[in-house]
């Protein structure tokens, strides 16, 4: 008698709901990303870069290096010239994208373990659990980004931490409610139901069979999340409330730039661009990857 | 009949959530070593006082029979007074709702007014350069929080070219000229914040209602082009226009914090900003209270009211 063929890995896959690729597919898909993808990976490459070895890089040293060039503008020395107290603004963005990316980045990291988590069991499991955190994730919905984010610095002290912990929060809220609908939809799906019949544990079925399907859609979020807390550490630090002095991030320069608009606009216009490029950037790669994986909430 | 069960639950729903964030609220800030006696007596606190003070504003009773007090004189209208200066909140308020007010009232109006014609005409050139101008014009603006924008705006129409001033708001009882001249700028913010939003979802809804039969058919009955796109398409659009509109109009308040800073207006952002930094505590707390309210209620709202206004969904409710 001849026995049935025993479905291999790549049938597994699709059952599964993963999609099977063949090698080279990946560097396929790369090719054919439009320019604007490719700019903007340019840039955060770019950024990323100086970002990181801004201590190493002997222009960059010290953005608190005074110099007698009060409020020069744009030169070859000053690239974006200085603030009236002869600081080099390109190096005063430079550091404060380092500490605007480095909060970013860990809150979307940790807004996304918790955040994931949360909706994942909520969405998995429904009844009590998906209520009881579901309130939780709708209360924390219940207040305007920048609100919840102020009162929560004021609530825990000004300081660097209680500022991740803030935009962790805008972060995790934001997760929570996309994972959640997602596991909702894949929780259904035929793979799943047949893995359970095949006697799976809950612990892998949730973690390899739901949670695989989840990571396109959390890699997309990363980027726009990483615009979220960028936005939402800016506008806590625009008004006052976040990262304590002398410490700096964007929101922090642009603020300060406001009170010499008419006398220095270089000090606003140049922040401004590279804080532009920057959300541009990770708008766009977070929107193209959302829309490839087909999920209607793209730029939440 | 289903849909006033399904408003009953909502607004069961949604009163428990501001009770409950409400309650975390209060409860979070009365964990705060700040003493609100000590603001409200001053630096001249003698013992005595200081103790006069706690048993006004009855600070030794726990915590639950604070906020039930607190809650209780927020639903008769009673918001309470500063601690720090002894002003009513409720007076503080009657100047600074209305700018706010305003702020988000013009945004929305201005955001559907723009984002109507810019959607329909990029659903339907889709594909073509102009929509490829318009959603890449919006998408560029998404780019842009409000104190980006709001500080470049000003910088080139008040700092630059001096169109206007940066001298606050004024009232329209001053004349009206001068007070939409006051807010130009601050809209002009908060709507290039929103309308992509519109604009986007105005543009998806209308290229799928493109595709629909009745529109095919009015197309075949020889109706204008024009026409059609008023009545058969425009017209189940403008309820996702409506929804958006709603939702966000909340989420306005957001921009309003950091536009009401940038243009000096004496709205409830700045109110907001000032208590917190005054560590004005009872006026944060109702403050917050009301903004997530008026949040939350509005969410329901929209949600509740989409039925009633668009009768597709009504007939599939049924």
């Amino acid at each position: 008698m001849k026995v049935p063929a025993i479905p291999g890995r790549d049938s597994l896959a699709i059952l599964r709901g993963r999609e099977t690729r063949g090698r080279g597919a990946g560097r396929r898909r790369l090719a054919e990303q439009p320019l604007g993808f490719w700019l903007a990976a340019i840039w955060l490459a770019a950024l990323v870069f100086f970002v990181l070895f801004a201590p190493v890089l002997g222009f960059l040293a010290d953005p608190d290096g005074y110099s007698r060039n009060v409020l020069q503008g744009v030169g070859r020395s000053h690239w974006f010239g200085t603030d009236e107290l002869g600081r080099d603004m390109f190096a005063r963005v430079i550091w404060g994208g380092r500490l605007s990316l480095l909060i970013a980045a860990i809150a979307v990291a940790v807004g996304i373990l918790v955040g994931g988590l949360m909706g994942l069991l909520a969405g998995f499991f429904g009844g009590w659990v998906d209520t009881a955190l579901s309130a939780v994730i709708n209360i924390l919905l219940s207040l305007p980004a920048l609100i919840l984010a102020l009162f929560i610095v004021t609530v825990l002290e000004q300081n660097t931490r209680n500022v991740i912990i803030a935009v962790t929060i805008l972060a995790a809220r934001a997760v929570a409610r996309i994972v959640r609908a997602q596991t909702l939809r894949f929780r259904e799906r035929e793979f799943v139901t047949a893995a359970r019949c095949m006697g799976a544990r809950t612990s892998r079925l949730l973690f390899r069979e739901v949670l695989p399907n989840l990571v396109p859609i959390v890699v997309a979020f990363t980027f726009l999340g990483l615009g979220l807390v960028i936005v939402g550490e800016g506008g806590l630090s625009f008004i006052g409330k976040s990262v304590p002095s002398p410490a700096i991030t964007w929101g922090g320069i642009l603020a300060v730039a406001k009170g010499k608009l008419a006398d220095a606009p270089h000090l606003t216009i140049y922040p401004a661009i590279v804080m532009f490029c920057t959300l541009m950037a990770v708008n766009y790669i977070g929107d193209t990857l959302m829309r490839r994986f087909d999920v209607r909430q793209s730029l939440i | 009949m289903a849909f006033l069960r399904r408003l009953a639950s909502r607004l069961v729903q949604t009163a428990a959530v501001v009770l409950v964030v409400t309650f975390v609220t209060y409860w979070m800030l009365s964990l705060l070593p700040s003493d609100p006696c000590f603001l409200s007596v001053g630096t001249g606190a003698t013992e005595e006082l200081l103790a006069e003070c706690r048993e006004r504003l009855e600070l030794d009773r726990g915590l639950f029979a604070q906020y039930g007090a607190w809650l209780g004189n927020m639903l008769t209208g009673d918001l309470g007074e500063s601690y720090r200066n002894g002003i009513q909140v409720t007076e503080s308020l009657r100047d600074k709702v209305p700018v706010t007010a305003w702020l988000i009232l013009y945004t929305t109006v201005l955001s559907v007014i723009v984002s109507i014609p810019l959607g329909m005409l990029s659903a339907v050139r889709r594909d073509t350069w102009v929509d490829r101008l318009i959603t890449g014009g919006a998408f560029s603006l998404l780019a842009l929080p409000s104190f980006v924008l709001g500080v470049v705006l000003a910088l080139i129409f008040a700092a630059k070219l001096g169109w206007f001033d940066l001298g606050g708001y004024v009232s329209p009882t001053a004349g009206l000229l001068a007070h939409w001249k006051s807010l130009v700028l601050p809209v002009a913010t908060l709507t290039a914040g929103i309308m992509p939003f519109f604009l986007r979802l105005l543009r998806s809804d209308v290229i799928t209602t493109l595709q629909e039969d009745y529109v095919e058919a009015a197309r075949a009955k020889g109706l204008p082009r024009w026409w059609i796109l008023l009545r058969h398409v425009l017209r189940p659009s403008s309820f996702t226009v409506v929804t958006v509109a709603g939702l966000n109009a909340a989420q306005l308040i957001n921009g309003a914090l950091v536009v009401e800073i940038i243009f000096d207006l004496d709205g409830m952002g700045t109110y907001l900003i000032s208590a917190v930094f005054n560590q004005d505590f009872l006026v944060v707390q109702t403050l917050v209270a009301l903004i997530a309210a008026a949040f939350v209620a509005t969410n329901m709202l929209v949600d509740a009211t989409y039925p009633l206004l668009d009768p597709r969904v009504r007939v599939r409710n049924r």
